[in-house]
């Protein structure tokens, strides 16, 4: 049953570094949900979540972050891989709400310089992605050489990633969907 | 074991639909004599709003 209400879909920027390479794909994924009718987005920079550092969990939730994972319907985590991982603030942001989280969608997108595109961090995210309430879909996008995906502008060099996304994000969609039907009208009794 | 009145939700005050149970691993040592022994944890409810989508919890 279609609501009318528009999805929300966040796009969550999940490192601090500087220079990183992941804001192109992060405002390139953005870009792309932004042009689909019925969606709305944001773009959400973790670097701009004053989280203190000394309390962890829930106890350190802040509203304005609380609040769009609460209205979301789906997510999509956009991730470089630091030595094999994934950056030790993105763990605390999203180790920062529960109930906010249950039963929403979500996809990963890796970003790496070298070949691999992230790959070993999005292994590496899907069980704290099951952990916290979320299900994942079995689309990705990888990003790899992301120095080359991108001029320094953050403009597109290599066109076959929109193609990638608009799977990825149709997929995802059809799960954000499904799954607001399911916690809005199938009862767990 | 679950609560049987149903959540209200708080902004459209329209009966919330319980979706999930989940254990919750509290790490917070006030609770750890909450824990249920047979399941390891703490039982959270989630509740969504079928008008405006929102999501609420409390503990089973």
């Amino acid at each position: 049953m279609e609501t009318g209400r528009p999805l929300f879909i966040p796009v969550i920027l999940g490192t601090v570094r500087l220079g990183r390479m992941s804001l192109h794909a992060a405002q390139l994924v953005t870009g792309e949900l932004a042009k689909r009718a019925g969606i709305e987005t944001d773009l959400i920079d973790i670097a701009k979540i004053p989280l203190p550092t000394n309390d962890a969990g829930e106890a350190i939730k802040h509203a304005d972050f609380s609040a769009k994972m609460d209205k979301a319907d789906a997510l999509v985590v956009v991730s470089p891989e630091y030595n094999h991982g994934y950056s030790g603030l993105l763990k605390h942001v999203l180790d920062s709400c529960l109930k906010e989280y249950i039963h929403k969608a979500v996809g990963i997108v890796g970003v790496s310089a070298g070949p691999f595109g992230g790959t070993r961090v999005i292994q590496n995210l899907l069980p704290v992605m099951r952990e916290i309430g979320l299900v994942t879909i079995f689309w990705d996008v990888n990003f790899s050489s992301v120095q080359k995906a991108f001029a320094e502008d953050g403009r597109l060099l290599d066109e076959s990633y929109i193609r990638r996304i608009d799977k990825f994000l149709k997929e995802l969609i059809w799960m954000a969907k499904t799954l607001r039907q399911g916690r809005e009208q199938i009862s767990l009794d | 074991m679950a609560k049987t009145n149903k959540m209200i939700c708080p902004r459209c005050k329209v009966e919330m639909n319980h979706h999930c149970d989940k254990v919750v691993y509290n790490a917070d040592t006030h609770d750890a004599g909450k824990t249920e022994p047979d399941l390891g944890g703490i039982i959270e409810e989630f509740h969504a709003c079928p008008k405006c989508g929102g999501g609420a919890s409390r503990r089973a």
